[in-house]
């Protein structure tokens, strides 16, 4: 078996990888040494993914695109073992990062990083981030084309970008290449949509100017539909009209979709196809080698034809109720009969929403060896995917899972929260957002309440820089400080699916940290009373709207 | 019950450079991770000059600031925020150990 069905680092590659990791060894050495001072030495860090945290260094991996192989998972687990606390948490960019990397160790760390073909590039600073993509990527059922391919397009054309470097803000760009949005396209800088016109013919929507944070806003159309050869010269076209135009006066207002907001989206696409008539004949079309090169390295695996009804399945089906609800609620369609789509969920009741420990780590790995040809997505809900599971093999799949504690049958339910690290961990928190996440998933722990409930995605944030995406949370928390005590704002309705993405509403006053759990039993209480029959959290609060939600609320806590 | 808890205490502290760790400025213009050891100032002047002097004492951490904090009658010190709480106390939760399969 090869050891990856997608892209493999060239020569090119991995010079570059490792150049920045010694030259990384040898600013760190100059900062022990005294010869940097820390204002010299910060942006250098930065640009290699070492952040300074509350307690200690915190190292962001990237994760292109979400894509792992069992080899790079054991080397994640063995670094995180070797230089940190030996767990990893997995965040809502598909990325890892680890909390207690000791500045000393960090170039040992890129080093082993590299021995995988992985780093910590553009995991900060104002450049183009890591490219996130729909987890399910070359998989799903319902993919046109893996967006892999042209996120790895897009990382190879961005990587070290030297006039992208400097932005007036961080860039991150997304792509899907199904009409599940499963990689919320529409709240990025850049979101990319393949999807197929009446000719046949598939592009990118071109999304521009969406983003959570401080100013939340849903993109706006660009370009309705852009030849697939066309898209680095494109993208290229809307880097620099950003990049001309872009704030640099205030910080708070120098993300693409400020601009996109102030000049409107008319004017924006008129400057971006302005300078694209300049660029568009230049270096950056894409030759057909270019691109059957780089799909060629997303070749499916060979699966073979596995049976879609198997009976050792349907025997477990029916006589174990929690497989039943995991085969619902954690496996997916995949392009080929016989085969699912397996998600572990990283959300075992009362664990921090994403952590896995080494051991976790590498007992994820021996299963995507044993059953899913050894590959992995990172999404950005913060769980692990196994992408090609036979259907005959679920059965083994779910009890190797549970042996790790993330056969959790709770994806896409009240208790598989996105939570950022919060107060616990990161500098810029206001409150913590884990023990909130915590002390929800204990209280809702029960499966089948949880499955009675339905789809309800719970978003938390320690901060207003939202990266616990709460803004498109059905419901939305946002940790706040007021006068030294937490309180938490809730929000309702917001959802990144496509065509009907949302930004929530505040429903009002916020809630002591205490409260927090009654608040949201109180909405799921209201919902459960008035739901209409098929419908989801979401549905019912769009249908009815704030008022019962609210009422109910703020009369309990 | 506490014994001060007018704002005007404080101390200095710091993340050292070789590893992050939270430290706190001792009387002998040590860092120490002990904040039981810290220095105390005790009126705004007083921090001015702890601050100064933690400056000065910088070259093995970063940063160096003044938190607040306030003192019991046994003279044990906490900080009033709970950022600085959470800084010197560690985690509000229990991280998942390395060889854990389960959250405890």
């Amino acid at each position: 078996m090869p050891d990856t069905y997608f892209y493999h680092y060239d020569s090119y590659d991995r010079t570059l990888v490792s150049e920045r990791v010694e030259q990384f060894r040898d600013q760190v050495r100059r900062r022990l040494a005294g010869e940097l001072t820390e204002e010299q030495f910060k942006p250098l860090r930065l640009t290699n993914g070492l952040y300074l945290q509350l307690h200690a260094y915190m190292l962001r991996i990237a994760i292109p695109y979400g894509t792992l192989s069992s080899r790079q998972l054991r080397k994640l687990a063995e670094i995180s073992r070797k230089y940190d606390h030996g767990y990893g948490h997995f965040t809502t960019r598909q990325n890892l990062q680890l909390n207690w990397i000791r500045l000393e160790d960090a170039p040992d760390a890129l080093a082993a990083l590299a021995e995988v073909d992985m780093h910590a590039l553009q995991t900060s600073g104002n450049c183009i981030r890591n490219v996130t993509a729909d987890h399910f990527a070359g998989a799903a059922a319902d993919e046109i084309e893996d967006p892999r391919i042209w996120a790895e397009i897009v990382r190879q054309w961005s990587t070290l970008h030297p006039e992208f470097t400097f932005l007036p803000r961080k860039f991150k760009i997304a792509i899907t290449g199904s009409p599940n949005d499963r990689a919320a396209v529409r709240v990025h800088d850049i979101g990319l949509r393949l999807w197929r016109n009446d000719a046949g013919e598939v592009g990118f929507e071109v999304i521009v100017g969406g983003g959570l944070g401080r100013t939340p806003m849903i993109g706006k159309t660009l370009r309705e539909f852009l030849p697939k050869n066309e898209l680095l010269a494109y993208l290229e076209a809307t880097l620099r009209v950003y990049n001309r135009y872009g704030r640099r006066d205030n910080l708070y207002k120098a993300r693409i979709k400020i601009l996109v907001h102030e000049v409107g989206v008319d004017k924006m696409r008129a400057d971006v196809e302005a300078e694209y008539a300049d660029t568009r004949d230049g270096l950056l079309g894409l030759s057909n080698e270019t691109i059957e090169a780089i799909t060629h390295q997303f070749a499916p695996p060979p699966l073979p034809h596995r049976s879609a009804i198997v009976a050792e399945v349907e025997r477990q089906k029916l006589e174990d109720a929690a497989f039943a609800l995991w085969l619902k609620s954690n496996t997916a369609p995949h392009r080929m009969a016989g085969y699912r789509i397996v998600t572990a969920s990283l959300k075992p009741a009362g664990a921090p929403p994403g952590d896995a420990s080494a051991v976790q780590m590498e007992g994820v790995a021996d299963i995507a060896d044993a059953f899913s040809q050894g590959e992995l997505r990172v999404s950005h809900e913060q769980n692990l995917i196994f992408p090609h599971v036979a259907t005959e093999d679920l059965p083994a799949v779910y009890a190797a899972l549970g042996r790790l504690g993330f056969a959790e049958a709770n994806v896409g339910k009240i208790t598989d929260i996105i939570a950022c690290p919060g107060l616990d961990y990161c500098a810029l928190a206001n409150a913590r957002s884990i023990p909130v996440a915590q002390r929800i998933s204990n209280h809702f722990s029960e499966l089948a309440r949880q499955h009675d409930i339905g789809d309800l995605k719970i978003k938390i944030s320690g901060c207003i820089n939202a990266c616990g995406h709460h803004h498109v949370g059905h419901i939305g928390i946002l940790g706040v400080d007021k006068n030294g005590v937490e309180l938490y704002q809730i929000s309702l309705g917001g959802d990144v699916d496509f065509g009907k993405t949302a930004l929530g509403t505040i429903l009002g006053p916020a809630v002591t940290a205490d409260k927090v759990v009654e608040a949201v039993d109180a909405l799921v209480t209201t919902y459960l009373d008035t739901r209409a029959a098929g419908e989801r959290f979401v549905d019912t609060y769009r249908r009815i709207g704030a008022q019962p939600f609210k009422e109910r609320v703020y009369a309990t806590v | 019950m506490a014994k001060n808890l007018s704002g005007d205490l404080q101390v200095a502290s710091a993340n050292r450079l070789s590893d992050g760790v939270v430290v706190w400025l001792d009387d002998a213009g040590e860092w120490t991770t002990r904040l039981d050891r810290a220095a105390i100032a005790r009126d705004g002047r007083a921090g001015e000059i702890l601050l100064q002097r933690g400056r000065t004492e910088a070259f093995s951490v970063i940063d160096p600031f003044l938190v607040a904090v306030t003192e019991e009658e046994d003279g044990s010190i906490e900080p009033l925020s709970l950022r600085e709480k959470i800084r010197a106390s560690g985690l509000t939760f229990d991280a998942i150990a390395a060889d854990a399969v389960r959250y405890a």
